[in-house]
């Protein structure tokens, strides 16, 4: 029996695999694991879905994982990879087991990160104005200047509402070691995601509507809604209903699916730079009718190619002169221009002491611990502890630019020698975190085994309060062992359930 | 509000899948009619499907003859034919897959789901038949889904735009490449001469309502029909009256009126398609009354576009 879309991409069910448990011979290992402890039996919080996963079969399984691919191809929510030069399409892996947290522990996850990004926009408004702890040397001088995201066209300008960071995912990682969240990195430009946050909940509960109905999953679609209304805030026109456009770099960008998704589901226009043109300081879209004008953007398209008169000249996804109205207040970017210079790995490491500088309290979530090449003595314990250490390119994203040393050969360590030397401040070191682990189906060997996985929830900043869906991204590293889960190095994704449990947390 | 980049793409979307739907039905009617005539005329019989796609000089290019296989490798898969069906299937999932966000969530699965059949099909070697079969069904599907999920907005007016003007002309490259053909084309062909007329009209889905008004096949009637004809959705006329509908509708202008160019030239087209007789048409000669046709046609997709999608800015 096949369903009609199930015939006409030719949905096949292996027929050696038969009604063998899924959780058979599933051993978690020494690393922490999300969803059993460590004598095997599941936590609390995964006892429900536990339940009904060990009660099915692995053909009823697999064809449920097929239909769930399916539906992912048939919308075409696919991510573009560059490696053969050509750009071919591929599917986000989704794995159908899901992170689930308990109440207690989300309240200190977003109480921790509504801290840190109420840090970060000080912080920025700070540097692009009155640089103050730069003058209380908190942080050097010479480090933040040398950011490569460091915008001088902003020191001075007057963003709306003093917001820069409007939207922010925050990558954190659950030591196996002490069953801590760290946060291992900070995205404070143009974070993507949130669409498979979203669809992923979508195919959950297509796929296994009995597990939402035994266990309290808090909901998570209301985030378009939460970001238009931050975004519609943002008008410098007051009166009438402003005009929010989403700019994308187009068709070929990684993630223009979530460009798509978010402009529809927030009712908004989905425009590339050919659609806007600037006329004496004011953004105007061209219309079928003529042009009409925008006041708020939400941009997808990095600072170097926002404005190929105040950037990168050579920029065709840009606006030219975006950036003078930008300066003559005509127009809202969200994030604000410039926003890098937070994000900066080397940054990261004094964002606690931004908490303590602007907030006047202990950073709830704690950093993994950084070496800055930059530092004479960080440098040479660096230099003398390579193969231990993950090495990252400061001002890069998404998994390039980076050394495994654990898991390096002689001479990929060797080339990241000599390019430490060479260019000491575009590096940081951090010691390998043993990455908490969930069961992850295999499709070869049709078993769950432990995969490390990390977390990115989407945090939105008003002027005055944060706001996070609960739960975020879940990403996944389904080779085995492998600690790397960027969608550009093999890794899937998972649905996040973050349990509505008791409210008031932690010690109740 | 419509942008003009999404009102381009809506305008494309309509001319690739209908061009898309034009090229499997000319090869799939043409493949069924010949498996019963001589095999010494293949070759006569197949060039001509190859000048209604308009790629003679690319196609001898690449082949030495015009068969069956050949002209199902060029007009059904090729890489290098822009028009090739897969071509026409691939460019217009790519304009709906830049405008997904303003389209029905149905019409880009459709869309979308029909490009990764063709694939497959591609992928298991399927034949001709099948192949046209798929797409065919795709384009009907297509235009049901269209008339039932998308709003009735001037992005509407585009793609019906793009759709009537693509098949306005298609259906006026087909009879005049077919008449050509067989009136004034080589003998060797005449015994089948109403074979092929037949099949021109099952090509364009009239047959049955050529049969239904006229008991013998005659080129005239042929033409009358696929020309003139208010009531078939595949005719010159028809498709021109749901164009200049859609200019009108988007415009605003009022009917016996034109705001722009595009709009002018398509009144005028079709009051020569109303108004004109067939008799008249064969008189001054209906090859070239269908070269203006065709070129009207094109001249009017370049203005929509001058007045609407790419005008400049001061």
């Amino acid at each position: 029996m096949s369903s009609p879309t199930q015939a006409l991409l030719g949905i096949h069910i292996r027929p050696d695999v038969g009604g063998r448990p899924l959780f058979e011979g599933y051993d978690p290992g020494t690393f922490y694991d999300e969803f059993v402890g460590p004598d095997g039996t599941p936590r609390p919080e995964s006892a429900a879905m536990h339940d009904i996963l060990a009660a099915m079969p692995l053909d009823v399984f697999e064809e449920r994982r097929q239909l769930a691919d399916l539906s992912y191809l048939v919308q075409g929510i696919t991510f573009t990879v560059y490696s053969d030069g050509r750009g071919t399409e591929r599917l986000f892996p989704f794995d159908l087991v899901p992170r689930i947290i308990p109440r207690n522990e989300w309240d200190v996850i977003e109480k921790g990160l509504a801290q840190r990004v109420m840090a970060l926009n000080f912080y920025l408004q700070d540097i692009y104005g009155k640089q103050r702890i730069l003058k209380d040397k908190v942080i050097p001088r010479q480090l933040v200047q040398s950011c490569k995201h460091f915008r001088r066209e902003m020191m001075g300008l007057n963003v709306p509402r003093d917001i820069y960071v409007h939207i922010c995912g925050t990558d954190l990682v659950r030591d196996s070691r002490t069953g801590e969240y760290l946060v291992l990195e900070d995205n404070a430009r143009s974070p993507s995601g949130i669409s498979y946050v979203l669809e992923n909940r979508l195919v959950m509960r297509r796929t296994f509507a009995r597990a939402f109905e035994v266990s309290e999953v808090m909901p998570v679609d209301h985030y378009p809604n939460e970001l238009g209304k931050i975004l519609r805030s943002l008008s410098p026109r007051s009166g009438d209903r402003p005009v929010v456009v989403l700019l994308t770099p187009g068709l070929y960008n990684s993630a223009y699916f979530e460009h798509c998704f978010l402009a529809q589901e927030m009712g908004i226009e989905l425009v590339e730079g050919r659609d806007l043109v600037v006329v004496d300081d004011v953004v105007y879209m061209k219309t079928i009718h003529g042009l009409t004008r925008v006041d708020v953007i939400y941009r997808r398209v990095d600072d170097d190619f926002l404005d190929p008169l105040a950037f990168r000249a050579d920029s065709l996804v840009g606006v030219p002169g975006l950036m003078n109205a930008y300066r003559a207040g005509n127009i809202a970017l969200a994030n604000a221009v410039g926003t890098g210079v937070a994000d900066d790995k080397a940054i990261y490491a004094f964002v606690p002491d931004f908490i303590r500088y602007y907030l006047r309290e202990e950073p709830i979530l704690k950093n993994v611990d950084t070496y800055l090449c930059s530092r004479p003595d960080h440098l040479s314990y660096v230099l003398d502890h390579l193969s231990e250490l993950v090495v990252k390119a400061v001002g890069e994203s998404g998994g390039y630019g980076m050394l495994m040393g654990p898991s390096a050969d002689k001479k990929t360590i060797e080339d990241f020698r000599a390019r430490l030397k060479a260019d000491p401040r575009n590096y940081i070191a951090q010691p390998v975190i043993p990455l908490s682990r969930c069961p992850s189906f295999d499709p070869a060997t049709g078993m769950m085994s432990p995969r490390h996985i990390d977390l990115r929830p989407y945090c939105l900043y008003d002027g005055e309060k944060v706001t996070i869906v609960p739960g975020g991204l879940t990403r996944v590293a389904l080779q085995k062992g492998s600690l790397v889960v960027n969608s550009s190095q093999g890794g899937g994704s998972k649905d996040t359930w973050v349990l509505r449990g008791n409210e008031e947390g932690i010690e109740a | 509000m419509m942008l003009s980049r999404i009102a381009d793409s809506l305008f494309w979307i309509g001319r690739y899948m209908e061009r898309a739907d034009n090229t499997a039905r000319i090869l799939d009617v043409n493949y069924h009619m010949l498996l019963e005539q001589p095999p010494d005329t293949y070759k006569l019989r197949w060039d001509p499907l190859i000048a209604i796609t308009g790629e003679r000089t690319r196609f001898y290019q690449r082949f030495d003859e015009a068969n069956a296989h050949t002209a199902f490798d060029y007009l059904g898969y090729s890489e290098d034919n822009p028009n090739s069906i897969a071509q026409c299937i691939i460019l217009a999932r790519e304009n709906a897959r830049t405008i997904r966000d303003r389209i029905s969530r149905e019409l880009w699965e459709d869309i979308n789901g029909l490009y990764h059949k063709i694939n497959k099909l591609r992928d298991e070697g399927e034949g001709l038949s099948r192949f046209c079969d798929a797409v065919k069904r795709g384009g009907h599907r297509f235009h049901g889904v269209c008339d039932a999920t998308l709003a009735r907005d001037e992005g509407w007016h585009f793609l019906l735009a793009g759709c009537a003007l693509e098949r306005a002309e298609m259906t006026a490259r087909i009879l005049d490449v077919h008449y050509h053909q067989l009136v004034e084309g080589p003998e060797i062909l005449n015994e089948a001469r109403s074979h092929a007329w037949v099949a021109v009209l099952k090509s364009v889905a009239a047959y049955e309502f050529y049969k239904r008004q006229h008991s013998h096949i005659e080129p005239n009637h042929v033409a009358q029909l696929l020309l003139l004809d208010p009531r078939h959705p595949r005719s010159v006329r028809f498709n021109l009256g749901v164009l200049q509908n859609s200019l009108h509708a988007i415009s605003g202008s009022v009917p016996g009126s034109y705001a722009n160019e595009a709009e002018r030239l398509t009144g005028r087209a079709h009051e020569s398609l109303t108004y004109d007789s067939i008799d008249e048409i064969f008189t001054g000669g209906l090859h070239d009354y269908l070269e203006e046709m065709q070129a009207t046609c094109r001249t009017i997709g370049a203005h929509i576009s001058q007045t609407y999608l790419y005008y400049a800015v001061s």
